[in-house]
């Protein structure tokens, strides 16, 4: 796991130095531009990289489907409706408010998936077919406002919708959330592995399944809505991230939370390294490069095994 | 002593079994038996608090358990499902382990416990397997090592001899008659001359809320197989 850092550390450091031809720590005129724009960026990477791949390592436990995404709780349709209308609506808001907006867009379409499938206890069957159900709702609405939109919005809606670190400033909020998730989900490692055993399972062993499954909704929809007000819908990262991790650290969630996190980190971080270096100074949104990247690297694996 | 009082049992509300009084205790091995869908597994799951549509009074020692923490009642409780659910591929000795989730105690006495559990399953040689990787018996195997593991003083077994070898069910059902000397074994069961053989009490659930409940050479007499049959017959 310390290795894991490392390689960390390594990509965030060369992403910087390898543009920059060695010009790194002095008083060349490019250290703003590191420690400016490259380094908060980097941040951000390794955030929403650690916040999606720990979200999807919870809702596939929640909802006991190895193909739900933390986007099934309709976070991400959310989010979306709100913040494609900021941009039609051409405000030029500030990042923070556009932030907020996006936020608490998410965390509305989360409150309804709750009430939906919230019967005295959550119901992970019925989130899985509402949260689906939901998502084509909202994707109906996203495609009305695509459709009514004017050419240059277009371009920078279709640069959200496909995930896009460019435009965020990294923002305290998420490493706070990521941390008390982290402590609050470690302390509870034992009871999500009963929990992956199944729900009848869990019960009947002492854990308090109904609590819980609560504590997993809740934390996953912040960590998610989170990472799409900052960055977009990143697709394939919640996903793939945790099938990856339970195929490298297996499946205590002791070994899963924290290498989810790294790896996440680590993913996305070198996905969106190479968004902007590959065509630069032409920046891709990075969506494009987490699928490039991970769809091949799980066929292998998957093969492996 | 669990004591069930006035029991009404109900599944997605409507009553399974009405106004059912029975008492469990340490050094008593019972069988539970009748005919499919009179309330068996409700009855079991409902003790074991998986199920919480009830009427009526559940306590183990004196104390409701309706009052109790899911971790303070597994501690009493230890309960097989009847079926498995579909779960991830982790290793037999994960797996089992798992039953000492209502424990704090040391990892050390957790991991001995977890061996003893697995020895007197006979499955210590596939503990590194992948629990998704196993037939169905071995599956069984884990299940029952898993309830063994929680140490509980009240075992509650749903059915534990489905997909069991004939030399297997001989064993574990000898595991079962020991812990009970001690401890309480319930167990729904349909293979009634096993039930005959080893349990010391049974509880004989019948249609229209009738039951009879004893020692097994009282209940299990000519008469009341009949009855047991004829209700089966009549509903079928």
């Amino acid at each position: 796991m310390l290795l894991l850092f490392l390689v960390i550390v390594a990509l965030s450091v060369g992403s910087v130095h390898v543009p920059l031809n060695t010009l790194f720590d002095s008083d060349s005129p490019y250290f703003d531009i590191i420690w400016q724009l490259r380094l908060p960026r980097i941040i951000n990477a390794v955030m929403v990289g650690a916040c999606l791949a720990l979200a999807g390592l919870l809702i596939q436990n929640l909802v006991k489907n190895p193909l739900a995404d933390p986007y099934l709780l309709g976070v991400s349709g959310g989010a979306a409706v709100v913040q494609l209308m900021v941009i039609v609506t051409g405000l030029s808001l500030s990042q923070h408010l556009l932030f907020a907006f996006g936020f608490m867009g998410s965390l509305l379409a989360t409150l309804l998936l709750l009430k939906l499938s919230y019967h005295g206890r959550i119901r992970p069957d019925k989130i899985t077919l509402n949260g689906v159900v939901l998502a084509f709702g909202f994707a109906a609405f996203i495609s009305f406002i695509l459709a009514t939109a004017s050419g240059q919005q277009i371009k920078s809606m279709m640069f959200w919708l496909m995930g896009d670190m460019s435009f965020a400033q990294p923002n305290a909020l998420m490493p706070v959330l990521l941390l008390i998730s982290f402590v609050l989900l470690m302390k509870n490692h034992r009871a999500l592995d009963l929990l992956a055993r199944g729900d009848l399972f869990a019960q009947k062993s002492g854990v308090n399944t109904h609590r819980i499954n609560l504590m997993i909704f809740i934390i996953t929809a912040l960590l998610t809505s989170m990472a799409v007000a900052q960055a977009g819908t990143i697709g394939f990262v919640g996903l793939i991230i945790p099938h990856l991790v339970r195929m490298m650290a297996g499946y205590l969630h002791r070994q899963l939370i924290p290498m989810c996190v790294l790896v996440g980190a680590c993913f996305l971080l070198a996905a969106d390294t190479l968004a902007r270096t590959v065509m630069s100074p032409i920046q891709l949104p990075v969506g494009i490069f987490t699928a490039l990247i991970g769809v091949p690297v799980f066929l292998w694996l998957n093969r492996k095994i | 002593m669990l004591e069930l009082k006035q029991l009404n049992l109900k599944q997605d509300g409507v009553t399974v079994f009405s106004q059912l009084d029975a008492m469990f205790q340490a050094g008593q091995f019972w069988g539970v038996v009748g005919q499919n869908g009179v309330g068996k597994s409700t009855l079991l799951q409902t003790m074991a608090g998986v199920s919480n549509d009830f009427d009526g009074q559940i306590s183990i020692d004196g104390y409701n358990t309706q009052s109790m923490s899911p971790v303070q009642r597994a501690q009493k409780l230890s309960f097989l499902l009847q079926e498995q659910e579909p779960c991830l591929a982790f290793s037999v000795k994960e797996a089992v382990g798992m039953g000492r989730f209502p424990w704090q105690t040391l990892k050390q006495q957790d991991a001995f416990i977890t061996q003893q559990a697995l020895q007197t399953c006979r499955i210590e040689h596939l503990q590194q397997r992948s629990i998704l990787k196993l037939s169905g018996g071995e599956r069984r195997k884990v299940e029952i090592a898993t309830c063994l593991a929680q140490q509980a003083a009240y075992l509650l077994l749903d059915e534990p001899l489905n997909h069991l070898d004939l030399v297997y069910r001989t064993h574990i059902l000898k595991v079962f008659e020991h812990f009970s000397q001690t401890q309480c074994v319930v167990m729904v069961c349909h293979d009634l001359e096993a039930v005959r053989k080893h349990c010391s009490h049974v509880l004989m659930l019948l249609a229209n809320n009738c039951y009879l409940s004893g020692t097994s050479a009282t209940i299990l007499n000519d008469d009341n197989l009949k009855r047991l049959f004829d209700d089966h017959s009549e509903n079928s």
